[in-house]
């Protein structure tokens, strides 16, 4: 007697397509929402800060602070304006009128002319970390133009930095957020597309019925999961070929590799949804934990938008059970790096961990249930 | 009180081109018990859908215990008690949940729900505990509970739209003296159903074929008619079919 | 209370609560949540692995070396390979010191740049890094600089993470909850057989539209007054402004998605669809809200879709009203169009569900 017959496996898949192909809105939207969503936020996200708001209150109206203000606006990271109401200069930052106020006292002209360190005052706002830290990645660079600008020509720099940039030569943001989303949209679109078979099969009694016959759980779960692997795959393939024909994402790895990393990432969401619907039994409550357990974490916790290395020792481990952090790893290992095999041995590994032990408990909590 | 319990004349319901009752007429007295028979897709669910105010009629006239459609169904769904094919308690909430809920639906005053459900339980002779989850009662004590639930504002006419579907034969036997009850206690009871014995149980039947009425008579009455040889002992089913094969034709 | 109003209150509770995996998922997931989100994210750029390629003798280059691991923005990679590095810094051949001597001091910088935004922010503490080794005198001797911007930053002087995070992460699992919470609720009456009964009732359609609703309304006001307390508590997120601003805001809020919740259930024809509809909203909800990209330079195009994020205004205003002690101009306009969406989605729902009924 062998472990699983694969008639009677792909008997149950063939049952599982003709239920997704009664339903075109669900077919359509699991080929279709990967692009839509991943060309439309491929266009959206953008990490750079431009456009700042920044008032100023120039108090010394001499030329060198029309020329301080001048290089702010000549960054093109800021949009100057007149500060409204010098007595309430505060209330630039409170109303959002502003993110920054640049003060600049009287006396600021004097002292730079006679080369004493003339002080300006710049007030950031602080309730937005981004952009407030994005100001201050600014400011070196500015201060230096400042500097160029105010005393006519650049000081000597016996230093400089000579920056190159790998990968990415151009700083293109798309090539880092295209990779990253499709990880995201993809594989949450396989948590929810299985979250509810099982729960719906169990809800109007079907399962009963499928019991009743010799099918065994395991060929129930895989005959379960293959139709949708399947489609995933189908999803991810417009991606790509949106990602590389649409965005010019370079792709520098093997394909092969991709593929088979791909599958074993499609099989560890597809068996999280299934697991959470064989744990339920019950569709409203399958739906609700796969979207808080799906949504939020990969969103935030897998390195999509916020890295891990920024987070704390335990939260790196911590993140290790998500999927997609580790197929984040390679999709944008063999987009952008063309890393090899070896370079990724931790996170394919680690992919056909989470492969084992989700089916192992989807397959073994079914089974509980269908002890008498 | 002499309005009859159910009267509807020339009723015409239409989904764009599609008819789906077609001049439909008849009468139904009080205490009667009605029976409604024909195919899948014949029209009983939209007849009764309309006569429990949920669909308003093309044309013709529909009357439930003496009340017409002035208002949009409003007044009707107040004197009628619907019970559709589908299970329709939560099978999350428990018996008495259930039942509250349904008093709420209709406003009944906290003290009247108590009574109604003290009423009715006997009636229907409920004997599992009012807090046992629905989902875990047996089949049969679902369906009289549903019957509970639409019978909790005291109805002056009830629906069931195929009541007993589902159920085991014991149950639809006990589910059926409770029909009886009721049309002994003066309600005028409509039943649609596919089980022929259950069919023979009422005083009348109707049978509808494509949207229309074929036949209305007592089920003694239409096997006469259908088979006048004396001696002839058909099955209400023999007479269906000749009478479906003869609208056919 | 009408009493038709109390019976469904009544129902939908019970039937949310009875489950305890519903009371895990409405009451600790929520706060479970945002305690790690809270302590896991970091906008900051931290613990950039540097590799420093240089002579053994080449003393300056060790001692611009130490400025880097002492910024607290770098630490020296584990291994030598370089995929171990985020970053690597080769000193000029022939010495650090000599090649300043010779005014040609080019120190390169190599930075993986895949994720672009790190990549921008490792140049830019780089830079900041080497100026700051210039002037302290430690190279060869340059004038103290003639422009000097004294810098402040306000409401979250020491820029933390948590306070920047947590307003945004209150505002997703508040979202989050009142859409799952919502959109099945009619899905699952029809499909469960039970709307005839609803409708088979003598009722006005808006006692059955708030009964349905209401509820959830009620829930998610809850489930704010969680976060928000635990917000406040566990991460010290200031409150500077009124409190009451801040219930009406959450009130404003939760209307409208549970009203978009609601809609979503009118509209899907099974469990399964209302699932994925809930998906198609809050997916680009979450992303459009500007807590994980700013939303201000995003193209014309597509910046319109992000404003009609009822997220985007929510963590606006939470933000303005935590941080900033609440400007009246900020939260009056944010809530006038969050309340106008509220109402906005709260009579599409009811049409929608004025159509079901025929």
């Amino acid at each position: 007697m062998s472990l699983l017959d694969w008639r009677r496996t792909l008997s149950i898949s063939r049952k599982e397509v003709r239920h997704v192909r009664r339903d075109p809105f669900t077919l359509a939207l699991a080929l279709g929402l990967p692009v839509l969503l991943v060309t439309f936020f491929g266009f959206a996200i953008d990490f750079e800060v431009r456009d700042i708001g920044l008032s100023v209150h120039d108090q010394d109206d001499s030329r060198a602070s029309r020329q301080l203000a001048e290089v702010f606006s000549s960054s093109g990271f800021f949009r100057l304006q007149k500060a409204e109401d010098p007595g309430r200069l505060l209330r630039e930052l409170d109303s959002e009128r502003a993110s920054a106020v640049l003060v600049i006292e009287p006396g600021f002209g004097k002292d730079a002319g006679a080369g004493r360190g003339a002080s300006a005052q710049l007030i950031l706002d602080g309730a937005d970390n981004t952009r407030a830290s994005a100001m201050l990645g600014y400011l070196p660079g500015i201060t230096a133009a400042a500097q160029a600008r105010l005393l006519g020509s650049a000081p000597p720099q016996p230093a400089r930095l000579r920056t190159r940039f790998l990968y990415n030569p151009e700083l293109n943001s798309r090539w880092f957020v295209i990779p990253g989303l499709t990880v995201v949209v993809v594989g949450l679109l396989a948590i929810l597309l299985t979250a509810l078979t099982v729960a719906r099969e169990w809800e109007n009694g079907s399962m009963e019925l499928l019991l009743s016959t010799p099918v065994r759980p395991l060929e129930i779960i895989l005959g379960k999961l293959l139709p949708y692997v399947v489609l995933c795959f189908l999803g991810a393939g417009v991606v790509y070929l949106t990602a590389r024909l649409g965005f010019g994402v370079p792709f520098r790895g093997s394909h092969l590799l991709a593929v088979a990393a791909g599958a074993m990432f499609l099989l560890a969401c597809l068996s999280w949804g299934l697991l959470i619907s064989v744990a339920t039994r019950q569709q409203q409550l399958a739906m609700q934990l796969s979207l808080i357990s799906g949504l939020l974490p990969s969103l935030l916790l897998s390195g999509f938008v916020f890295p891990i290395e920024s987070m704390p020792p335990f939260f790196q481990y911590f993140t290790s059970i998500l999927p997609q952090k580790w197929f984040m790893i390679v999709a944008r290992g063999e987009f952008l790096k063309g890393a090899g095999v070896l370079d990724l041995a931790k996170p394919l590994l680690a992919l056909f961990v989470m492969d084992a032990v989700l089916i192992t408990a989807a397959l073994k909590r079914f089974k509980r249930d269908l002890e008498p | 009180m002499s309005a009859p319990g159910v009267e509807v004349s020339e009723l015409v319901v239409r989904f764009g081109d599609f008819t789906a009752v077609d001049r439909v007429s008849f009468t139904v007295e009080r205490g009667e018990v009605f029976g409604f028979l024909g195919a899948n897709g014949a029209g009983k669910t939209t007849t009764i859908r309309v006569l429990c105010g949920l669909l308003l009629p093309t044309s013709g006239s529909a009357r439930v215990a003496g009340l017409d459609f002035s208002d949009g169904g409003k007044a009707i769904k107040s004197k009628v008690g619907y019970m559709s094919q589908k299970f329709t308690l939560y099978p999350d909430l428990t018996a008495g949940e259930n039942l509250a809920f349904a008093a709420g639906l209709r406003k009944l005053d906290p003290g009247l729900a108590r009574e109604r459900t003290r009423e009715l339980l006997d009636f229907i002779g409920f004997t599992p505990a009012l807090t046992v989850l629905v989902r875990d009662l047996p089949g049969g004590f679902k369906q009289e509970l549903a019957l509970a639930a639409a019978m909790m504002h005291a109805p002056e006419v009830v629906f069931l739209d195929e009541p007993t579907s589902g159920v085991a034969p014991a149950g639809r036997v006990r589910f059926w003296e409770l029909i009886y009850k009721l049309a002994g206690a003066g309600k005028t009871v409509l039943v649609t159903t596919h089980y022929m014995d259950e069919a023979e149980r009422c005083g009348r039947v109707a049978l509808m074929r494509a949207g229309k009425l074929i036949a209305l008579d007592s089920p003694a009455a239409l096997k006469r008619e259908a088979f006048p040889k004396p001696g002839a002992a058909p099955s209400l089913e023999d007479v269906f079919v000749k009478l479906v094969e003869g609208a056919d034709r | 209370m009408n009493r038709t109003l109390l019976a469904f209150l009544r129902k939908e509770l019970m039937q949310t609560l009875r489950d305890p995996r519903m009371r895990v998922i409405l009451f600790i997931m929520p706060v479970v949540q945002m305690t790690v989100f809270g302590l896991a994210l970091s906008t900051e750029v931290r613990d950039i692995r540097l590799r420093v390629l240089r002579e053994p003798g080449d003393s300056a280059m060790a001692r611009l070396e130490e400025r880097f691991y002492a910024s607290g923005w770098f630490v020296p990679a584990a291994g030598g390979g370089e995929t171990d590095s985020d970053a690597t810094l080769y000193a000029p051949p022939g010495g650090f010191r000599r090649a300043m001597e010779r005014g040609e001091g080019d120190v390169q910088l190599i930075v993986d740049a895949v994720n672009a935004a790190k990549a921008r922010a490792i140049e830019a503490y780089a830079n900041a890094i080497l100026a700051g080794f210039l002037r302290s005198g430690l190279g060869p001797g340059e004038p103290p600089p003639a422009i000097d911007l004294d810098v402040r930053v306000l409401y979250n002087p020491a820029m933390e993470s948590a306070v920047f995070m947590v307003p945004g992460v209150m505002s997703m699992i508040l979202c989050l909850v009142t859409i799952v919470l919502t959109s099945m609720s009619f899905a699952r009456e029809r499909e469960g057989g039970t709307f005839e009964t609803i409708v088979s009732a003598p009722l006005h359609d808006w006692e059955i539209i708030l009964g349905k609703t209401l509820p959830y309304i009620l829930l998610g006001l809850v489930d704010a007054a969680l976060v928000i307390t635990a917000g406040v508590l566990l991460f010290s997120v200031p409150l500077r402004g009124p409190l009451w601003i801040l219930a009406l805001s959450a009130f404003v809020f939760i209307i409208t998605t549970v009203s978009v919740g609601t809609l979503i259930s009118t509209i899907a024809d099974s469990q399964q669809q209302a699932m994925l509809g809930g998906f198609l909203f809050l997916f680009p909800a979450i992303l459009m809200s500007g807590i994980m990209f700013p939303v201000e330079n995003m193209p014309p195009a597509i910046a319109w879709v992000a404003h009609l994020d009822p997220l985007m205004y929510f963590v606006r205003l939470l933000r303005n009203v935590l941080l900033k002690g609440g400007d009246p101009w900020v939260v009056g306009s944010n809530l006038a169009v969050l309340a106008a969406m509220a109402c906005g989605a709260a009579a599409l729902a009811f049409k929608r569900f004025r159509q079901t009924l025929n």
